[in-house]
């Protein structure tokens, strides 16, 4: 597993899934959409999870969302030791306005006031020469 | 297939929590100790399985591409059928049923199953994080790992709090349950949390990832399990007292609505569940012992609900009115469950419901024994897809009576 210079894990970036990282180094989010059934889907797949076409298109969708579901994480397990120095963390399910559903990380936002049904939207962060990360804020 | 195999021995080791002075077993060592248990509670010799079947639970610590023959390497026997299951918490109950496939099938006539893990003293990427090279692989990491998700109770919190954000489910009704098992665990020599503890007791411990707690997670340990199952023929042969399959349910990567974005308070016993129903010809009021698959109380909450016991939504009601002692009128997890009987692992944890319903039917279970059990419902569970509950579910009746 690669890890940054803080002891956070780097995704191992391959062509399938290339596009994701590098779109939110730019700061864009894009998903994999089917062109043939129009799902939008999070994270990506060798085919559409619907349809099972292996033709992929990756579009770019809205940074907005709804909190699906949350969870205050007060202590490090099973990640490695780098996030330590955030917590706590608030770690959501977020729906995305344009389809797809994805663990992202909510920051700007004391824990207490999360809710589920919070709208949110995402910025991003770099972790790597090749690669960003989204994260929310409240709206 | 209702009654046409049975479970006829099943073996224990003792749990490690791997401290100070205590000796530190491998997996294969697990294996053994494990089978040999089973054995002789059979009366049989691993030399009966020559020609037979033998089936291995993949252990985290498995580093090979072809596992189970390398157990039967290990453990000098020559099997027909080599099984090999994968699927986590579920493997011990999937094993069962690809088991009474093949011999269904007269393809061999007795199987023995194994499973054991080390999950305290694999390689880990992380100093003092139980994170094994294996799970820090591929997509399904890249795109967890990165964004900090915290493993399987940070996952499960946020199920936890999606449930009870849609239907009614309260922290006195959750330690219900940590209590219970812990009772129970008091109760038998084989739990690694022996000392009772009580609902403050669960209320104070720390919040690990909101709203889960310390109380709320199993105590990982070291060990192994083993179970053999046979024909029925066979079975009453070898003992008086076969522990029959009637009906196993099984589904992998269930979605609950939309595969995109599925609804994450059901679990596949939805569909897992009612199949076995059928197959034994038995309704919900006759089981008399419930094995849930116990990783988080409120794991055993959904699984109440998607088993049929009661609708969804009000499985925190359901354990708040019932009895779930040993004595009581809807007995669970007798053994101290996994939560406070110790979970050898992911991997393997899913051999203790099945093997708590056989020593009841056995009527070996001691201080904790249920009185005229006949019929019991044990749930294999395993694995976390991304952002949902539970890939693999198999939900497996038994019963004293073929």
């Amino acid at each position: 597993m690669r890890q940054s210079a803080d002891r956070k894990p780097l995704p191992e970036i391959t062509d399938l899934t290339r596009p994701f990282w590098s779109a939110a180094r730019e700061g864009k989010l894009v998903m994999q959409k089917c062109p043939s059934c129009g799902t939008i889907d999070f994270f990506p797949k060798p085919w559409c999870l619907e349809c099972g076409k292996r033709e992929r298109e990756w579009v770019e969708v809205t940074t907005r969302g709804t909190v699906y579901s949350y969870t205050v994480t007060s202590l490090v397990m099973m990640n490695l030791p780098g996030w330590e120095k955030d917590l706590p963390v608030i770690l959501c399910l977020v729906d995305l306005d344009d389809g797809g559903r994805m663990y992202a990380q909510l920051v700007g936002c004391p824990p207490e006031e999360v809710r589920i049904g919070m709208r949110v939207e995402a910025h991003f962060e770099q972790i790597s020469d090749e690669a960003g990360i989204p994260k929310f804020r409240p709206l | 297939m209702r009654g046409k195999v049975a479970i006829v021995g099943y073996g224990r080791t003792p749990y490690s929590r791997v401290k100070p002075g205590e000796p530190v077993l491998t997996v294969d060592e697990y294996i053994a100790w494990a089978a040999d248990l089973a054995l002789q509670r059979a009366g049989m010799s691993k030399n009966d399985f020559d020609g037979q079947g033998l089936a291995v639970a993949h252990a985290e610590a498995a580093h090979t591409v072809n596992w189970s023959a390398s157990v039967a390497e290990t453990l000098g026997i020559s099997p027909k059928v080599l099984l090999r299951a994968d699927q986590g918490g579920a493997s011990a109950a999937a094993l069962l049923i690809r088991a009474a496939a093949v011999i269904d099938a007269g393809i061999v006539d007795r199987v023995l199953v194994v499973g054991a893990d080390t999950p305290l003293t694999i390689p880990s990427v992380a100093p003092g994080l139980p994170l094994s090279p294996e799970r820090s692989r591929g997509p399904y990491w890249d795109f967890q790992g990165p964004f900090g998700v915290m493993g399987a109770t940070a996952q499960f919190a946020l199920i936890q709090r999606r449930y009870q954000h849609e239907y009614e489910l309260t922290d006195e009704q959750l330690a219900k349950i940590a209590v219970v098992t812990r009772y129970h665990a008091s109760l038998n020599p084989g739990a690694i949390y022996r000392k009772p503890i009580t609902v403050e007791d669960y209320l104070n411990s720390r919040v690990l990832s909101a709203p889960l707690r310390l109380f709320d997670c199993v105590p990982i340990v070291n060990g192994g399990l083993a179970y053999i199952v046979t024909s029925a023929k066979s079975a009453r042969t070898i003992t008086d007292r076969p522990a029959y399959l009637l009906g196993f349910g099984e589904v992998n990567n269930y979605y609950h609505g939309s595969r995109t974005r599925p609804d994450v308070t059901y679990t596949g016993f939805v569909k897992a569940a009612p199949e076995a129903f059928r197959m034994a010809g038995v309704e919900h009021k006759d089981i008399d012992l419930f094995q849930p698959y116990d990783d988080y109380p409120f794991i055993v909450v959904m699984q109440i609900e998607d088993c049929g016991f009661c609708k969804k939504g009000q499985g925190g009601r359901f354990v708040q009115e019932r009895n779930l002692r040993f004595d009581g009128d809807f007995p669970l997890s007798t053994d101290g469950g996994q939560l406070s009987g110790g979970q050898p692992g992911g991997a393997i944890g899913g051999f203790a419901p099945l093997i708590e319903a056989v020593t009841q039917l056995r009527g070996e279970a001691g201080e904790r024994q249920v009185k005229d059990v006949s019929i019991t419902l044990s749930l294999g569970f395993g694995g976390i897809p991304y952002g949902r509950p539970g890939r693999s579910c198999a939900a497996i009746i038994l019963g004293s009576e073929g």
